[in-house]
């Protein structure tokens, strides 16, 4: 009876979400079931379909499936953990502590978030709205964030909005003065992992007219973010960025998002005394909803190598303890995260991994034709219906849940009661060179 | 007047069936029972039952999904993951057969997508490769985060420079009696991409791959090396051939019928050397000179050559086994340590095979490169087994190559090259390639970030 009340479409839709759902399901599961053509040295097969299984279940996966390393043979990929002997770890019934401050300045509101992870800025037109509300709905479940992205402030996140980041970027897509005032944080986009010193490029395809309304364009052209912000030529300037949200928003926090050129250090020094509270760093290594081949792969270092170095110029400026460090670019794993901390960051941004928990295969075809198969990374109207807000919402709450599991976990096996016992701490890390931790 | 460097991009598809990364298979009998169900469950809306999982039309041919459509397929898996027991995508062993162990599938599937349409190659999701590696693999590039308008330019606005001047150069400049600099000693040309084309292996030389890499190399206002008796022999002449002259050759160099704008001279010889200095005043002479110590190409310096090329075979691989980036590296040392860097070109060939090795090569010290084999990946021509040897290497052209069709994939070639070295230039703030030259502050290697960052960490250097 339900079903001759729906259009034809939401039948379509119906049934191959009934599919795909199924399918997530299934495929973690099912004995060698590797799919074939699936995963890439960074994101594995293992790593993808524990990722599925994570969303689905809220723990680690059981059933021996590698979720925590790729195999990318470097960076988080060859460190471990120095764990301590079983008889010297602390029980599970020690209350560990995953909480984040992302104020450290003697000034300005308090936030704190209760797990050292928030979701990663990402547009209205790369991603659908009901994966952008899906996201913004796990993170007031779990008193987190998540981030716009450039591309606007749909009128559906407004009733999550104190768990939104708005994100000022080069081309001001979308930034009005009600979409600074809606948020508890700010974050200027200087520059982005996938492709530094390059701006933001959304394909034509993708810019439909809800999506060009929104960025205040014209539907069906291309859209770029130039790169440099034209208003910021040194740390001066970029202070006035910081006063001119501040004036707007005076209970904002501020973050900055750079990407890792050799003088990343410099540039977060840059960004403290600019006055912000977070800077976040964004290795090479990050996601993207399309960027060229060669800047993903070639320009700017990856997150593993920009961590240290910050957290330790950071430190020796003697204003580490004033700033908070965010990574991103990379993070795919709770483990990941828990060596970003280890190698000096306070907590990580997690991109990519929300999407493969809502079922992103890596296909790379995000900025094709109509977008992303699984109604992910995509702005058709039919497509983008196959995600829908709570079953995605969900999703990653289950993902966030088993992330917190595993952090935990690792903090008693370190002996450890609180993550932030754990930054910088590299001496709880152990290299296992090029053959990786298997 | 000032003309901004344009070459013109056309759509130019593979003339041989590329094979697709991936495969799809179905099993028919479970397939046709599935779809007899749909049809009995949506019986009232067909339309439902034969909707398909696939949005790039796999399974939209004419007997729909009983015959899938592989080459259509992206490897989005969305088929497999909603139908597991019915359709299966894997990797295509064909594709797995592409280029050989260095040029791998993954190059060939690039360089015939830029050669196929002039772009560059754009993505989505993030990067899917190795974290770092050997050779160029463990090498970035800097890029700036707040400095300078240049980025522009890769959109138009404002001009980055590709020019690169080629020949002897002096280090300084001589002023006359009347305050007037004396050019004497300056013999420089400038192409306007530091790209040239080196001599093709044996076993493609041909008329038609001749005048293909003739008129590319023309229209693209760059050079292409030819060996003198190859020219003779297909009568071949213009501004844009270099000829390769070996011991013996000066006879043949003076059947040339126009004066070369610069002449490489294969391995040291110094008879030979002097006497096209003589035969051939105007020409800048190029030494021809397989990879290898710096102070071997100082002591040519010092014998009067002032343009070198750098030849590692087609693994990158120089004569005593260690890879071009780190001759590269050590020969631009030993001229900068000389004092003499400027005063000479360095040109590098043999494993610079992807846009981005472009700008890392001269961030190591190169002034331009000579490509290779990337020229005849876009051509499609087949890797026969492993092509490292410069002169053995078996590489078969397709049988129905054009000349039009080559000329078009090798402009679309260059193109993408091209606009992705802006892409990096304008990431650093560049608006010079000539600025990029040697600037090794801003190159970042895998070794030195994992000892800065993980020294300290136990086992790390163990």
């Amino acid at each position: 009876m339900a079903n001759s009340m729906k259009t034809i479409e939401q039948l379509i839709v119906d049934k191959h979400t009934t599919s795909l759902h199924r399918g997530f399901h299934l495929w973690p599961k099912l004995k060698n079931g590797k799919l074939p053509a699936l995963g890439d040295h960074r994101w594995t097969a293992d790593l993808i379909l524990s990722t599925w299984l994570q969303a689905e279940t809220a723990t680690p996966p059981s059933n021996g499936r590698e979720h925590r390393v790729g195999n990318s043979g470097g960076g988080f990929d060859v460190l471990d953990f120095k764990f301590l002997p079983e008889d010297r770890r602390l029980s599970n019934d020690v209350a560990t502590d995953l909480s984040l401050p992302l104020n450290r300045r003697p000034y300005d509101r308090r936030i704190e978030i209760p797990i050292p992870f928030y979701g990663a800025g990402m547009s209205f037109g790369s991603i659908s709205e009901q994966v952008m509300c899906a996201r913004a709905k796990a993170a007031q479940a779990w008193k987190t964030f998540t981030c716009t992205g450039e591309g606007g402030y749909p009128e559906s996140l407004l009733a999550y909005k104190d768990h939104v980041i708005t994100q000022v970027a080069t081309g001001m897509f979308g930034v009005r003065e009600e979409t600074i005032q809606h948020a508890p944080i700010i974050e200027f986009k200087y520059a982005q992992g996938a492709k530094p010193g390059l701006g933001g490029h959304l394909l034509g395809d993708k810019v439909t007219s809800s999506v060009a309304t929104m960025r205040e364009s014209l539907p069906w052209i291309s859209l770029f973010s130039p790169f440099p912000f034209h208003s910021v030529y040194s740390v001066e300037d970029h202070k006035k960025h910081v006063d001119w949200i501040k004036t707007i928003n005076p209970k904002a926090l501020v973050s900055v998002k750079v990407s890792t050129p050799t003088d990343i250090d410099m540039v977060a020094v840059g960004s403290y005394y600019a006055g912000a509270h977070i800077v976040h760093i964004d290795g090479s290594y990050g996601g993207t909803g399309a960027a060229p081949e060669i800047a993903k792969k070639t320009i700017a270092m990856p997150i593993e190598f920009a961590i240290p170095k910050v957290h330790r110029y950071l430190s020796q400026e003697g204003v580490r303890q004033e700033i908070v460090v965010m990574a991103s670019g990379g993070i795919r794993t709770a483990y990941d995260v828990a060596k970003a901390i280890a190698l000096g960051a306070d907590g990580a941004i997690l991109g990519t991994t929300e999407l493969v928990a809502l079922g992103c295969t890596r296909c790379s075809n995000c900025e094709r034709g109509r977008g992303c198969p699984f109604g992910l990374t995509t702005t058709d109207p039919e497509l983008s219906q196959l995600v829908e807000i709570d079953w995605g919402a969900e999703r990653l709450s289950n993902l966030y849940r088993s992330f917190q599991l595993q952090l935990a976990d690792l903090l008693r096996r370190l002996g450890l009661t609180a993550i932030r016992d754990l930054v910088g701490r590299t001496d709880l890390l152990i290299y296992r060179g090029h053959a990786g931790v298997r | 007047m000032y003309q901004r460097y344009q070459l013109q991009t056309s759509p130019t598809p593979e003339i041989v069936p590329f094979p697709n990364r991936t495969r799809v298979k179905v099993k028919k009998r479970g397939l046709a029972m599935h779809l007899l169900k749909e049809l009995v469950h949506y019986r009232r809306n067909p339309e439902v039952a034969l909707s398909r999982p696939c949005i790039y039309g796999v399974f939209s041919g004419p007997v729909g999904v009983f015959a899938p459509r592989s080459n259509s397929c992206v490897g989005c898996l969305r088929c497999t993951i909603e139908h597991p027991e019915m359709v299966q995508v894997d990797l295509n062993p064909e594709h797995r057969h592409l280029g050989d162990s260095y040029f791998t599938p993954e190059h060939v599937d690039t360089t015939c997508y830029e050669a196929r349409t002039g772009r560059i190659p754009v993505k989505g999701a993030g990067y899917r490769g190795p974290f770092g590696g050997d050779g160029w693999d463990g090498m970035w590039t800097d890029m700036s985060e707040i400095v300078r308008p240049t980025r522009d330019g890769i959109h138009g606005r404002e001009f980055i420079s590709t020019s690169v001047d080629i020949g002897q150069k002096p280090p300084f400049l001589t002023i006359d009696e009347q305050g007037i600099a004396i050019a004497e000693g300056v013999r420089t040309f400038s192409l306007p991409i530091p790209v040239l084309f080196d001599m093709p292996p044996a076993s493609v030389l041909s008329l038609k791959f001749l005048q293909i890499s003739m008129t590319t190399a023309q229209a693209a206002e760059t050079l292409l090396i030819l060996p003198v008796k190859v020219l003779n022999e297909f009568r071949l002449q213009g501004q844009q051939v270099i000829p390769l002259a070996s011991h013996g050759d000066a006879d043949a160099l003076m059947e040339l019928r126009s004066t070369p704008l610069m002449i490489e001279l294969d391995g040291w010889n110094e008879a030979l050397f002097r006497e096209i200095q003589t035969r051939f005043p105007k020409s800048t002479i190029c030494l021809r000179h397989d990879c290898g110590s710096g102070e071997e190409l100082l002591k040519h310096y010092h014998s009067g050559v002032r343009v070198f090329h750098m030849v590692a075979n087609y693994h990158g691989l120089g004569s005593d086994g260690r890879f071009v980036l780190d001759l590269i590296r050590e020969a631009h040392k030993s001229f900068v340590d000389a004092g003499c860097r400027d005063a000479v070109t360095l040109l590098g060939t043999g494993g610079i095979i992807a846009a981005e090795h472009v700008p890392k090569a001269i961030i190591c010290g190169l002034d331009a490169i000579a490509l290779d084999t990337p020229l005849l990946a876009a051509l499609q021509a087949q890797f026969v087994g492993e092509c490292a040897d410069r002169e053995k290497s078996p590489f078969t052209l397709p049988g129905r190559l054009a000349v039009d069709w080559g000329v078009q994939r090798l402009k679309n070639l260059l193109v993408s090259w091209r606009d992705q070295l802006l892409e990096v230039l304008g990431a650093m703030g560049l608006r010079d390639v000539r600025r990029l030259r040697g600037e090794m502050g801003r190159a970042m290697f895998q070794k030195e970030l994992e000892r800065e960052a993980f020294s300290g960490i136990e086992g790390y250097g163990q």
